[in-house]
Order: structure tokens, then sequence, then C-alpha cells
């Protein structure tokens, strides 16, 4: 019987199902690049904008030469620490504000005033203090990542199940271990919630930081190509860090259906 | 025997000025070690106020509570509660969750994990270990919260309303499977319910308390022979008896709130 289970007419179609869905979900992506390929050229001038073709041969180009090569790993190492930065300091301070008034007074100020303000603005000013290159760029993408993870964590924090902790603490958890054994464990989703909705952030905040203050990495990569005319390789960097910022995002989110089988 | 619960001129109030509300007002009750007692109220008469100031989550605004002749001072692991809504760490497989008591107390892994599969297969969870509680229907998830707190041997279960989320065929089993292991692990147990029949059927005395603020009314006492089976208990002379009486004395209680 279990094995007759797999012939029924409704596993079968399974496959399919997924390649109609892949397509569905690709088809306004062709829409658009086909769209652009007829304009280039006619619509538009193809100074301006450059065929999707044109782009794709960039794109090999800046591979082949090794040209992106070292920018993108700045870009890379940048988004890394700073992502991990607010990773640390969020988790902690989210978390440190719901066990204690104290640190909640404190910092609260601080996180009001930064909340409305757009990260990107800052730029010019961290440029001032840390001048150009990698400490500015990652001090902008830690405080684009800052809030969305303190805010997550915070939350979720605050509102640990009472009843977890009262079993916890029944059977023999001191109140320093509890924060390990459940406030932690019990914040996770939200915790990865909030890292998810950071790197969207970390990237636009990257190559903002990027493109005003620094020598390298993509952003500096974009407004190089851009200010000589090389309008195919400008577009080529742009395609290359989305679909890097693309991928982070899904890698991210496959990680976390793994961590968290249990929700 | 040990498991003796001591509650003298117990008075708990909630919040100061004009939040200020008295929950508990001069409640005295002893409990011997070994005995089951369930309580009965009005709802918001303080019962799950009581359980918890035995457990040791709450201070106690005058009087005193001990177990075993000491002052109660915090949780502890002479005690175990049950929550009604189960309060199993989510991340935790059935079996991580039964264990974790026994991690706390540092038993050594091995034996811990013997414990614990002993527990899981008298609540009739095994094939279960692996699983995590949100794939488990209601009455399993309390049936591992009731593992997870005898695993670790507290001397004293506290219930509050531990069956009051399970429909009736369910809630009789799991009565009928406490009543088995309190026959056989000599737990002095406080059980909060809002079912008259349940309380009279667990239980040897039943404390009733008034309406709010909440003081103890009456106890009844029952005496039923509980090796018999479900239906010759139920329907027993004896039962129906004691289940009138408590619903009597329970039924003044809701009725005066109604009065002015
Ligand atoms: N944390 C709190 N702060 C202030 N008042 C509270 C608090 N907890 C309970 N009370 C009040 O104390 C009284 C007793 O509450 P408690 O929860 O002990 O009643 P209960 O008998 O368990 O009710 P129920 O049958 O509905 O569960 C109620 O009037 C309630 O409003
Ligand atoms: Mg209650």
């Amino acid at each position: 019987m279990a094995t007759h289970d797999l012939w029924t007419p409704d596993r079968l179609p399974d496959p399919f199902a997924g390649v109609a869905k892949f397509l569905f979900d690709w088809i306004p992506l062709l829409v658009l690049v086909v769209g652009w390929e007829v304009a280039s050229g006619r619509a538009v001038s193809e100074s301006v904008l450059p065929p999707p073709t044109a782009v794709a041969a960039a794109t090999v180009d800046l591979f082949a030469t090794g040209e992106v090569i070292p920018h993108l790993a700045v870009s890379l190492l940048r988004v890394g620490v700073g992502l991990g930065l607010s990773i640390a300091v969020g988790v902690l301070l989210g978390i440190g504000m719901s066990q204690s008034d104290a640190v909640e007074d404190f910092f609260d100020v601080f996180l009001s005033l930064i909340y409305p303000l757009p990260k990107t603005a800052l730029v010019p000013l961290a440029l001032l203090w840390l001048g150009i290159g990698t400490k500015t760029a990652v001090l902008i993408v830690f405080l684009a990542c800052l809030l969305p993870i303190v805010m997550n964590a915070n939350n979720a924090a605050e509102n640990v199940d009472q009843n977890l902790i009262r079993s916890a603490r029944m059977m023999g958890t001191s109140d320093r271990r509890l924060f390990w054994k459940v406030v932690i464990p019990a914040t996770i989703p939200e915790i990865l919630t909030g890292i998810r909705q950071a790197i969207p952030f970390a990237f636009i905040s990257l190559i903002s930081a990027e493109l005003i203050a620094s020598e390298q990495g993509m952003g500096r990569l974009i407004r190089d190509a851009g200010s000589i005319g090389r309008y195919p390789a400008m577009f080529a960097t742009i395609v290359i860090i989305s679909a890097v910022a693309y991928t982070a995002v899904y890698g991210f989110e496959q990680i976390r259906e793994r961590v968290l089988v249990w929700t | 025997m040990d498991g003796r619960i001591g509650i003298s001129h117990l008075e708990k109030v909630y919040g100061e000025g004009s939040e200020r509300t008295k929950a508990i007002d001069d409640l005295s009750f002893d409990i011997d070690g070994g005995e089951f007692t369930s309580v009965v109220g009005p709802s918001g008469c303080g019962k799950s106020t009581l359980l918890y100031i035995i457990a040791g989550f709450l201070d106690i605004t005058n009087g005193t509570v001990s177990v075993d002749g000491t002052p109660i001072d915090g949780p502890g692991t002479d005690r175990g509660v049950v929550f009604q809504d189960y309060a199993l760490f989510p991340w935790r497989t059935v079996k991580e969750n039964v264990l974790y008591g026994l991690e706390e107390a540092g038993v050594p892994d091995e034996e811990a994990d013997a414990t614990a599969q002993r527990f899981i297969d008298m609540m009739d969870l095994s094939g279960f270990e692996n699983k995590y509680p949100k794939e488990l229907s209601g009455g399993m998830k309390q049936r591992v919260a009731l593992a997870r707190t005898l695993a670790y041997d507290p001397k004293i279960l506290l219930m509050d309303e531990p069956f009051g989320a399970l429909d009736q065929p369910l809630r009789e089993t799991l009565q009928d499977q406490l009543i088995d292991i309190w026959g056989d692990l000599d737990k002095t147990v406080v059980f909060i319910t809002h079912d008259v029949e349940e309380a009279v059927y667990l239980s040897e005395r039943v404390m009733i308390m008034t309406r709010h603020p909440g003081t103890k009314k009456t106890v009844t006492e029952v005496d039923l022979d509980r090796s018999r089976p479900r239906e010759d208990i139920v329907t027993s002379e004896e039962f129906t008896r004691k289940k009138n009486e408590v619903w009597r004395s329970l039924r003044e209680e809701t009725k005066s709130e109604v009065q002015p």
C-alpha cells in the first residue's frame, strides 16, 4: 500500500506544479528584462540604458578580469562586520532592556532618537569622524541594522511566557541561568525575524555609504563606472550586489527554518 | 510523612493605593503529607493566588505558609507546579522537557535518561519522545507536563486547573491516571478546579473558599474507596451526597455575589 501511494494521480503533478510556480514567479522579471532589451536604443538612448545583453556581458567581464572581486570582498566584509556587531549589541540591548528598568530608561532615549532618522543621512557625519573607508561603512550598516534587531529581541524578551519562567525556577533554575535556559531560546524566533528584516537594510546602507565615503567596495565601483561612462559595468555592479543581497536573504530564511523546527 | 503544608492567617494584598486589592483574607489551613486536597471557589476568589503563594512565586502580605515547618522562600524543587496551559518548553522535545528538572539537579546523564523514560512510559507517551510540544494534542501536552514535574520527584504537586482546557473523556482519563500516580508515588497534591465533581472524585478533602476576598469557608472530607472503577464511584450514594454538599456550599458564595 505504501509504495502504491507514490503512483496515485494527485502525487504525480507535484514536480510540474513546482515548475509552473517557478515560471510564474519569474515571469514578471522576464517581462521586465525583455521590455528593457526592446526599449534600450529605441525608446531610450543606449548609452543611458544599456541593454540587458550588454549588462550580462559586462557582468561576465567584471568577473573574468577579476575587477569586481576586491570590491565585492570588501563590501561583504563590511556587511558581515556591521551586521554581526548589530546582532551582538542588538540582542544584548533588547534583552537587557527587558530585564532591567534602568537599562531600558537609559537606552530608550537613544533608540527613540535614531528611530525616525534615515541612517544614510549620517554618512557625511560618520565620514567626518571616521574618515573614508571601512569604519564609516561599518558604522552606517551597524546603525541601520540595530533597530529591527533590538526591537524584535526586546519585544520577545518582554513577552516570554511567565509560566515557562515559573516552571524553570520551580525546577531549580537560578535567576542567572534562566537567561540561557529560557529567555534566550524563547526569544530566538523573534531574534531571527529581526535579523531577517535587517539584512536588506544592511545592503542598502552599505551602498549608500560606499557611494560617498569609500575608495573600494561595490558602491564605489558603481560610482566610478558611472562617472566615466561605463554604464554597462555600472548596471552590472548593481545586478551583482542585488543578487548577493537576494541570496543572503534567501539563504538566511533557509537557515531560520532549519533552526526553528519547533515553532 | 514529608510534604506537609501549613497555612496560618494568610493575607495577600495586590497593589497599592487605589490599585489595592485584597485577594486572600485570613486563611488558615493545614494539609498533611501525602494528602490529596482540592480547592474550589468562585472565580476571582484567590485560588490561583493561594497556589502561587505555596509555589513561592508571590510574596505574602501577612501570616505564614510553610512546608514541613519551614517558611516558604521562593520556588524550590520540593514542590512542582502543573499549569492549565501546560507551560512546556516549546524548543525542547518531549524527552528533553521531561529531562529538564533532572538536568538542573545535576543527575548523571544515564540515570536521568532512565528516570525520564520511566515517567514517559508511565504517562503513556512512549513513541513520542522526540516530538516537539506543537506536535501534541492538549491531553498529551498535559501528560508531558505531569511527567516533567514527577521526574524530579517533588514532594508536593501544585495543580492549577490542570484539566480545565480538556474535553470530558480526556479529563476523565487524566483524572484516573492522576489517582493512580498519587496512590503509587505518595505525593501531597493541591488541586485547583472549577469542577465540583472533579474535586470530589479526586480528593480526600475539598476546601471551599468564600468569594473575593477569599478565605476558607468549609472543608468537606471525602472518604471514597478509589480502588473501584469510575462508574461505581460516581454512581455511589456517598459520592452524590458529597458532591451536593460541596455544590451547595459553593452555590451560596456564587449566589451572594449577585445580590447587593
Ligand atoms: N497580579 C495581580 N495584580 C492585582 N490583582 C490581582 C493579580 N492577580 C490576581 N489579582 C486579583 O486577585 C483576586 C484573586 O485572583 P486569582 O487569580 O487568585 O483568582 P482565582 O480564584 O484563581 O480565579 P479564577 O477561578 O478565575 O482562576 C482577583 O480579584 C484578581 O483580580
Ligand atoms: Mg485561577
